[in-house]
């Protein structure tokens, strides 16, 4: 063992590294004119939960348009294109799980 | 090499007692005791491997994380591994980084599995892995504790902690420890590492995200015919959503297929053909989570997308008529990496 000032030293297993915190994208002050990206992840039921909260919004703002992408699954990552292709055509993204 | 400065954070204790409770508290082990991971014997776990302290071992993308060296060491201390054990969890460690293992997601995901590392080749013997009698039990330190590290790894540098970010509605015992190795003194077939395209001097480990084991009593005959009825049966008990499909014979029912003269790809033929069931089944037993998934719900549909992924071997003790199925979990692809060891 290590002694050290008769001290028993230990390494620590955690990841020390530093990501920098993250940070959420910048948020509109208003949906008006917005067009809102509504984003499944495939579980079920999650796109009809998407367009119930879509609905909700349309009452509430004068939203543009909707935009609407499946990822496939809720346990693989999105295509990274595919979610820039989607990530382009929207303004504010809502993503959303549901069983 | 291992001269290099070791940078991981460094506490101090007065002694062993403090160590332990210190590692329980802060949530850094899995509920056990640990062996304190001194300077020491991390050194002479990266020494055996001739592994600088800062080699990358993995990098999983979703999470960004470069697994190195010096951190799957302490954790592989901690677990109580041996230094010769140490090539075993550093290429498993590689494996469950290869993106299609999934590591994020089966870390995660309310599911539960767990990380089966399965060890095939002679390097298992070398460091006195058991094959044999109770290998899936505890006793034997190399499966014991090799198993612990992968999953303190997990644990303690992935994050993947109980009840924070692993979500698993039951968890699974082998979330301690899910380690054995691949009898090869039991049937004619090629070793589970020639099977993956190694040669036959080589050792190679497996990791499976892995469902509990189902065994499978076979009795009544020794015509596979018959006795491999009973393994697919099993084997829908495992649902239509699970990547692949491994089946451990015990060396008793190896002799068996041996006897008769089944290959490898018969078996996995005969097991596919039987574990199928029309889509609408499935659907009524509620295994599906998709139903549109299938179109034609009188399609034959299988545990598994076809023969080639179930995997076969042998392994267990010499008595008894068992077989057991474990079911990889269907977002991930089991990997298996050769075992790289410094001459």
């Amino acid at each position: 063992m290590t002694n050290l000032e008769n001290k028993l030293v230990t390494l620590d297993p955690r990841d020390e590294s530093d990501h920098g915190p993250a940070l959420l994208a910048p948020r509109p002050h208003t949906l008006d004119g917005k067009t809102l990206g509504l984003l499944s992840n495939n579980k079920p039921h999650s796109e009809e939960l998407l367009q119930m909260i879509a609905t909700n919004i349309r009452e509430r703002y004068g939203i543009k348009g909707t935009v609407e992408y499946n990822k496939g699954s809720h346990q693989w990552p999105a295509n990274s294109e595919a979610l820039k292709e989607f990530a382009a055509k929207c303004d504010v993204a809502i993503h959303a799980t549901a069983e | 090499m291992t001269s290099q400065n070791l940078t991981s954070l460094q506490h101090q204790f007065a002694d062993w007692e403090q160590v332990q409770e210190y590692y329980l508290g802060a949530n850094l082990t899995d509920g056990l005791p640990i062996m304190p991971p001194t300077e020491d014997r991390v050194r002479a776990m990266l020494e055996f491997s001739g592994l600088p302290p800062d080699q990358i071992i993995g990098f999983e993308s979703i999470r960004q994380k470069h697994i190195t060296a010096e951190k799957v060491a302490i954790n592989a201390v901690m677990a109580g591994c041996r230094p010769e054990y140490f090539p075993v969890v550093t290429s498993a460690i590689a494996a469950c980084c290869e993106p299609v293992f999934n590591l994020h997601a089966s870390s995660t995901s309310t599911n539960g599995v767990t990380v089966l590392v399965l060890v095939s080749g002679d390097y298992a013997q070398e460091i006195g892995m058991n094959s044999s009698t109770g290998l899936m039990g505890p006793s034997n330190h190399a499966n014991a504790s090799i198993g612990r590290a992968v999953n303190l790894v997990k644990t303690n540098f992935y994050g993947s902690i109980p009840q924070e970010m692993d979500n698993s509605t039951f968890g699974h015992p082998g979330k301690y420890t899910f380690c054995f190795a691949e009898n090869l003194d039991a049937g004619n077939w090629p070793s589970l590492a020639v099977d993956k395209g190694f040669d036959g001097s080589s050792s190679a480990v497996t990791v499976v995200a892995a469902y509990s084991p189902l065994q499978v009593s076979v009795f009544g005959g020794k015509d596979p015919e018959s006795f491999l009825a009973g393994v697919a049966h099993a084997m829908i008990g495992l649902g239509p959503s699970v990547s692949e499909v491994f089946v451990v014979l015990s060396p008793e029912v190896m002799q068996y297929v041996d006897e008769a003269g089944w290959s490898k790809q018969q078996v996995q033929e005969f097991l596919w053909e039987k574990a199928r069931l029309p889509a609408r089944e499935w659907i009524a037993w509620r295994r599906v989570e998709h139903p549109d998934r299938f179109p034609d719900k009188d399609q034959l549909v299988g545990c598994v997308a076809d023969p080639s992924r179930i995997t076969l071997f042998a392994a267990g003790g010499a008595a008894g008529v068992y077989v057991d199925v474990i079911g990889s979990w269907g977002n991930s692809r089991p990997v298996t990496r050769k075992i790289e060891v410094r001459s």
